[in-house]
């Protein structure tokens, strides 16, 4: 695969899914951009591991919710790097929060971050990618694009808009040889499931294979998307849970 | 009479589905709060007429994205016609703008209006039928929340939301006895699509993309609608119920019934 020598944005790359795809894009060779926004220290530690391994990255602070961030965080990204391949949008707010629960004002947070944020993160990039006839376009989504949640309606319709968010984007985009696609996750393990040494006889219930997902997961999943050879795959949206869905 | 003494909240009274709503229902016995953008003067006849048939009326004028005036809304209403039974949120803003494009202010005047609004509803509605442990939500909402435009994304996204909230509600208000369902809406006869698009051909020669090449009306759309409010449908929830005429299963444009 030919992630060597591209620059890659990943958002929300202080934690968990974020952290493993900038760490497995540096490691194949991409410069890297870590986003941060509130876990300042989880995105040093991803730095210090793509140190570790050789790789190369900047870290960069925005708040997604706000355009005037994203453009800046952007222009920063661009300024460093030269130009922009690879963009993982990743950083997502889940407030766990149920329908009574929710109001305008975390509503609003939630909808700002997960869709208003995802969008303008990608029109701040496809200048960049526009200007090169090529780029990659990956946005994480979760499994509860089309299963519902049942602890948090808010975060499932933010991924819902996301589904059409990249479906239109896709075609919108296909004419400048910038592909959109969406992964959809389900249980990764970040810290709130544990995969474990041992296969536990209740994880089978859930997961066919008996574990949750790894960050690697999705990274190599996003490391195949952004290669070369996916050009023709766009507006697709790849669920990544083990089968889970389908118990 | 199938909605005899039930109380219907039309969100946008105003407009072709929301005046097709308010007399199919009227038919059947129900009462309405409807939210109209005029506050009832566009659509006075019609008004009058529910009213002489029986139906009690309460109008209303409500930003719907704002949980305060909804809040008020549902109180006054409750105190005029009694609690909500049945939820039809019609909101449809379009406005064409494109991923690269689009400026903030349009894309969250799309949001609100069409998903915001239907969390606020569905939020205030829901206390309602919980407590009485009963309900009906409708969504009308679009193809359009699976198949792109191509003209106008911050529609698209605001109907996959919409479409996520209903399976959401299916479950929370299921299990109080409340049956949630979205109507996927194609092109009617009474109002051309309004989605230009140099990206997509998907509105060119649409009338012959219906199979049978007859366009369905806002008459149609209502009677999907009574049916998803009546209580022969107990067992429908958490449905996408597309209506179409099977335009979205169009294909290959050789074989339309072209005559």
């Amino acid at each position: 695969m030919t992630i060597s020598g591209k620059n890659a944005i990943v958002t929300g790359a202080g934690t968990g899914i974020g952290r493993g795809v900038a760490l497995e894009l540096a490691k194949r060779g991409a410069s890297v951009a870590v986003h941060y926004n509130s876990s300042e220290a989880g995105a040093f530690q991803t730095k210090r591991l793509i140190d570790e391994a050789g790789g190369s990255c900047i870290t960069v602070k925005a708040n997604v919710a706000s355009k005037e961030e994203i453009d800046r965080m952007v222009e920063t990204v661009a300024d460093r790097f030269g130009r922009i391949d690879i963009l993982v949008s990743n950083a997502a707010l889940q407030l766990n929060l149920d329908l009574f629960g929710h109001d305008d004002d975390t509503y609003d947070r939630t909808m700002n971050t997960n869709v208003k944020g995802y969008w303008q993160t990608i029109q701040a990039v496809v200048p960049h990618m526009k200007s090169r006839n090529h780029g990659r376009i990956i946005l994480v989504s979760s499994v509860h694009s089309k299963r519902p949640t049942d602890f948090d309606p808010i975060y499932a319709m933010s991924k819902g808009a996301i589904r059409m968010l990249g479906r239109e984007s896709a075609i919108e985009l296909a004419g400048y040889g910038i592909t959109v696609n969406m992964i959809e996750p389900g249980a990764i393990d970040v810290g709130k499931f544990r995969t474990g040494s041992a296969q536990s006889p209740e994880l089978f219930k859930k997961f066919p294979g008996g574990r949750v997902g790894l960050p690697s997961d999705v990274a190599e999943l996003v490391c195949y998307i952004a290669g070369d050879a996916t050009s023709f795959m766009t507006g697709t949206a790849i669920r990544l849970d083990g089968a889970s869905m389908l118990l | 009479m199938k909605l005899k003494e039930k109380v219907v909240f039309i969100t946008e009274a105003d407009t072709g589905s929301g005046t097709a709503f308010l007399h199919r229902l009227a038919l059947e016995g129900a009462h309405f709060i409807l939210n109209s953008a005029s506050g009832g003067s566009e659509i006075a006849e019609n008004l009058d007429r529910v009213r002489r048939g029986g139906s009690n009326v309460f109008v209303a004028n409500a930003d719907l994205s704002r949980s305060i005036e909804v809040n008020d809304l549902f109180r006054e209403a409750e105190q005029a016609v009694g609690t909500v039974d049945v939820l039809i949120h019609n909101a449809d803003l379009v406005k064409p703008a494109l991923v690269e494009t689009c400026d903030e202010e349009t894309f969250l005047a799309v949001m609100n209006a069409n998903a915001k609004s239907a969390f606020i509803c569905t939020q205030a509605a829901g206390r309602q039928m919980r407590a009485k442990q009963s309900g009906k939500i409708i969504y009308v909402t679009s193809i359009h929340a699976e198949k792109p435009t191509g003209s106008s994304f911050a529609y698209s996204a605001s109907k996959g939301a919409v479409k996520m909230l209903a399976r959401e509600a299916a479950l929370i208000l299921g299990r109080s006895g409340v049956n949630v369902n979205t109507i996927e809406l194609g092109p009617l006869e009474e109002d051309a699509p309004p989605f230009p698009s140099r990206l997509t051909t998907i509105y060119d020669d649409y009338r012959y993309k219906v199979p049978d090449a007859v366009l369905g009306t806002y008459g149609d759309l209502a009677e999907l609608a009574l049916y998803l409010a009546s209580d022969g449908a107990r067992y429908v929830n958490g449905a996408d119920i597309r209506l179409d005429g099977g335009f979205l299963m169009h294909y290959s444009d050789r074989k339309m019934k072209k005559v």
